[in-house]
């Protein structure tokens, strides 16, 4: 190649390439001697006028003592370590190595740098410029070229060891009392207090960093390690501080410990020439800070399903998830996280209902905190409604903590009292006063829902809202109080009124006019009792016992559940007799006794033992009958008193438990007049009979809308044998035209409609198909 | 034994012994109450004629003052006499 540009026929090939390697002695040496040439050399070479070529020459000679000398020896020394001091070690040596051979080249790079500028060679090379800048390219490349697997090891010891250091440092400062006489280890280096190495640690650890800077070489070798174990000790840092205490707020306290702790660090790696690395420090701040509010919102989202369980009193974690919220991008994840959590610890049948109801209500607050437009409360808490509307019982739990004694979240929300808002209402106005403080609605929300009505619905009305019908919740409420009323027979209903009243305030006038009747009722019993037994015309006084009643307005109760009983002639006529005295009372009107409904009050004697019961009337009757003969089937019980044996079987079980009644053999009962010592049970006197069952004596409001919707059946049936093929909103309006007329209207909404017909299409009663419904082929 | 009762408080249905379930001219229950009241019972009793129909006392006021020549029973047309 020389050969080309040969020009002096009286210099040898020889000769030139002496002159050239006096010059530039590396590429004859293995070593890069120090020694620089005299002036005069480089301008002889210059002469030969080969000057790109040399520059070539000596450029490749440094690559190739690079990749075959340097390198290999820096990366043998990233072999295995036994103890993170050792890796620490090695990285240091490695690093002081790779140092000092790049200090070596430094006085023959200035030399081909002279050599360029005499010569006037203006180039780039790899993308730089100067030839120092093409030189930390080749180090950069060629150490990244042969990068061993486990080189990260060592790296993250050399790391590790001084954060661990740095961090102890920064403790003592803060806890210098905990670290008293019986730590003997150091916390950061783990050498004994007295030889603490810990400030050699911190100098080698600065020396070496510097160096790093000054090769280039930081970012590229340590930087993915550095990132990754400040990550991991902002996780564990997180992690320890506010595992479990949801009553504090930790934003402040882990940005600070972030901006002192874990920037001091960065701060102590950079800081070599503070001016060219603020920026650099400035985005890494960015970076982690980022870093660590997403860790936080995590942790919290993690925590969520147990700190709407603990709110009010985690509202401090609620509101630090509000406001990282908003500085992350977390939103989708915790909508997913927390309706997972909801499914798996409360949405199935080994939970409760009001434990269900309790937590959907802690919900209800904890999310409209969280977010106040509702929408996140909305989407989250979908699955749990759902959930909720397919429980038979809930409307009767909601209900009945509504309007329960003693402290009850439902209770006092009742009586803070606000008229009722139901989804199903037209759109309200949006507030046009106040157009300037408008939000937009976030992008999850629900576009066919007025962002008002998610603003400003109640707990209850979420509640109520679960069925979507105020009709069905208050049935319910109808019903409980039915029951209520019929199990004390105390004619005290002030509270009930008390908590009609409220009721009315938020369901209105006409849904409540029944339960309304039902308390008059009660109170009208209380007058026409005392009225008859006051007047001796009457003749109730001449009664063997007081005989009372509660009288109920059949069409405004609700109905009843089918039971018969045939009472003892002695108590009939009883009856009989308060019957005659209403009619004389009332004229035109007579009652109907329910004759299993009711409470009894009883002495028992036997030879020695005397009770005074207070139980129902089929307990009565049993016990009644024992007096005329002292054994019984349940069979022969079953015919007399027209009460079926599976009945009257649980009934006898409360006689049995008292003692008085012994099974003899099966179905078969004895009197137990005189007890053995061993089963002198002791029956506290004036006790009430507190039956197995409080069992409701009405139908449930469940049971009493599947047979309303029954009527439904037959019409749809004659439908769709005259049309063959409907869709549901067709149905739905034949429906309204033709069955809901007359004084049994039964109203009927599109969705349980729907409801109705898709349960017929499984049991094979429907055909639904392309929105379409029809009868099977018969 | 000797069981002796000390008090029964039973529960019963009150309702009109009338022919019928429902008052002709509102078609609501009589133990139910006329559409322009809201207790049934004292609060809307019903009445008889002598034709022995009966109705609720505000349904048949209604309709005997809205008939101009003669007061007739919307049922049977006989003319309308309160029964003592
Ligand atoms: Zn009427
Ligand atoms: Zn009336
Ligand atoms: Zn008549």
């Amino acid at each position: 190649m020389l050969n080309s540009y040969w020009l002096d026929a009286n210099m040898s090939t020889d000769d030139v390439w002496k002159k050239i390697c006096l010059a530039f002695p590396i590429l004859a040496d293995n070593e890069c001697s120090r020694e620089c040439p005299e002036d005069n050399v480089l301008e002889e070479i210059k002469e030969l006028k080969l000057n790109k070529c040399i520059e070539d020459i000596v450029i490749c000679r440094i690559e190739q003592i690079m990749r075959q000398k340097i390198t290999p020896d820096f990366w043998s020394r990233f072999s295995e370590r036994k103890t993170e001091i050792g890796g620490f070690e090695r990285f240091k040596d490695a690093v002081d190595f790779l140092y000092n051979s790049f200090s070596n080249f430094l006085p023959m790079l200035e030399n081909l740098e002279k050599f360029r500028t005499i010569s006037r060679i203006n180039r780039v090379i790899y993308g730089e410029e100067t030839l120092l800048g093409t030189f930390k390219v080749i180090v950069t490349s060629t150490l990244l070229s042969q990068l061993p697997l486990t080189h990260q090891i060592i790296t993250e010891d050399f790391y590790k060891v001084s954060f661990k250091v740095f961090c102890n440092a920064d403790k003592s400062d803060v806890d210098q009392d905990e670290s008293s006489e019986d730590v003997v280890q150091c916390g950061g280096c783990s050498h004994e207090i007295e030889q603490c190495h810990c400030q050699a640690i911190l100098l080698v650890f600065h020396e070496t960093n510097r160096k790093l800077i000054e090769l280039d070489l930081l970012e590229r070798l340590a930087g993915e390690v550095i990132t990754t174990l400040i990550h991991i000790r902002i996780e564990n840092h997180v992690q320890e501080s506010c595992k479990g205490s949801f009553d504090t707020s930790y934003i402040s306290s882990l940005e600070s410990w972030l901006s002192t702790v874990v920037m001091g660090w960065l701060t102590h790696i950079y800081n070599v020439n503070a001016v060219s690395t603020q920026s650099s420090i400035k985005k890494f701040h960015q970076k982690i800070s980022h870093f660590l509010y997403e860790t936080y919102t995590r942790t919290r989202i993690e925590q969520l399903f147990n700190i709407i369980i603990e709110y009010p009193d985690s509202q401090p974690a609620v509101e630090d998830l509000r406001i990282c919220l908003q500085k992350t991008d977390l939103r989708l994840y915790l909508t997913q996280k927390l309706q997972r959590a909801l499914e798996t610890r409360l949405l199935h049948p080994g939970v409760n209902t009001p434990d269900v109801l309790t937590a959907y209500v802690a919900a209800i607050r904890a999310l409209r905190q969280l977010d106040p437009t509702g929408v996140l409360l909305e989407t989250v808490t979908l699955p749990v409604r759902h959930y909720l509307r397919w429980r038979d019982d809930t409307v009767r739990c909601v209900v009945s903590s509504l309007t329960e004694e003693g402290p009850s979240e439902l209770a006092d929300e009742l009586v803070r009292g606000e008229a009722l808002q139901l989804d199903e209402g037209a759109p309200s106005d949006e507030d046009m006063t106040n157009w300037e403080g408008w939000n937009p609605d976030p992008v999850d929300a629900d576009p066919s829902k007025t962002s008002k009505s998610r603003r400003t619905s109640d707990i209850i009305s979420m509640l109520v809202n679960v069925y979507g019908s105020k009709e069905l919740f208050v049935n319910e409420y109808r019903t409980l109080l039915a029951d209520r009323l019929l199990s004390q027979f105390t004619y005290n209903t002030e509270k009930e009124i008390r908590y009609l009243e409220l009721l009315k305030l938020r369901f209105g006038e006409s849904q409540l006019h029944y339960c309304e009747v039902m308390l008059k009722d009660v109170y009208d019993s209380k007058r026409i009792n005392a009225h008859l037994h006051s007047d001796p015309n009457f003749k109730l006084d001449r009664q063997q016992f007081p005989s009372t009643a509660m009288i109920l307005s059949a069409q405004f109760w609700p109905p009843f559940k089918e039971e018969t009983l045939e009472l003892p002639d002695f108590v009939k006529e009883h009856l009989q007799i308060y019957t005659k005295a209403f009619e004389t009372l009332k004229g035109n009107r007579t009652l109907s006794w329910k004759p299993h409904l009711g409470s009894v009050n009883i002495d028992i004697e036997l030879k020695d033992r005397k009770f005074n019961l207070t139980v129902s009337p089929i307990h009565a009757t049993i016990i009644w009958h024992f007096q005329t003969k002292n054994q019984w089937t349940v069979e022969e019980l079953s015919q007399l008193m027209h009460v079926p044996a599976t009945v009257l079987r649980r009934k006898i079980a409360f006689w049995q438990s008292q003692g008085m009644l012994r099974e003899i053999s099966t179905d078969s009962f004895l009197l137990v007049e005189e007890s053995s010592t061993r089963s002198k049970c002791p029956v506290p006197p004036d006790m009430v009979c507190e039956d197995e069952e409080t069992e409701s004596a009405m139908a449930s409001a469940h049971d009493q809308r599947e047979e309303e919707l029954q009527v439904f059946w037959s019409y749809i049936v004659g439908m769709l044998t005259n049309l063959d093929l409907m869709p549901l909103e067709r149905i739905h309006q034949m429906l309204k035209m033709f069955a809901s007329q007359g004084p049994t209207a039964v109203e009927c909404s599109l969705r349980e409609l729907r409801n109705f017909l898709d349960r017929k299409v499984r049991e094979h009663r429907l055909l639904f198909s392309g929105g379409f419904y029809r009868l099977p082929k018969s | 034994m000797k069981v002796t009762i000390r008090s029964w408080t039973g529960v019963a249905t009150w309702r009109w012994v009338a022919n019928d379930d429902n008052c002709g001219i509102c078609r609501m229950a009589f133990d139910g109450c006329c559409p322009d009241c809201k207790l049934p019972g004292d609060d809307c009793p019903l009445v008889w004629g002598q034709c022995s129909h009966c109705f609720h006392i505000h349904c048949i006021m209604k309709w005997l003052n809205s008939q101009q020549v003669q007061h007739l029973c919307p049922m049977c047309r006989q003319e309308w006499k309160f029964k003592e």
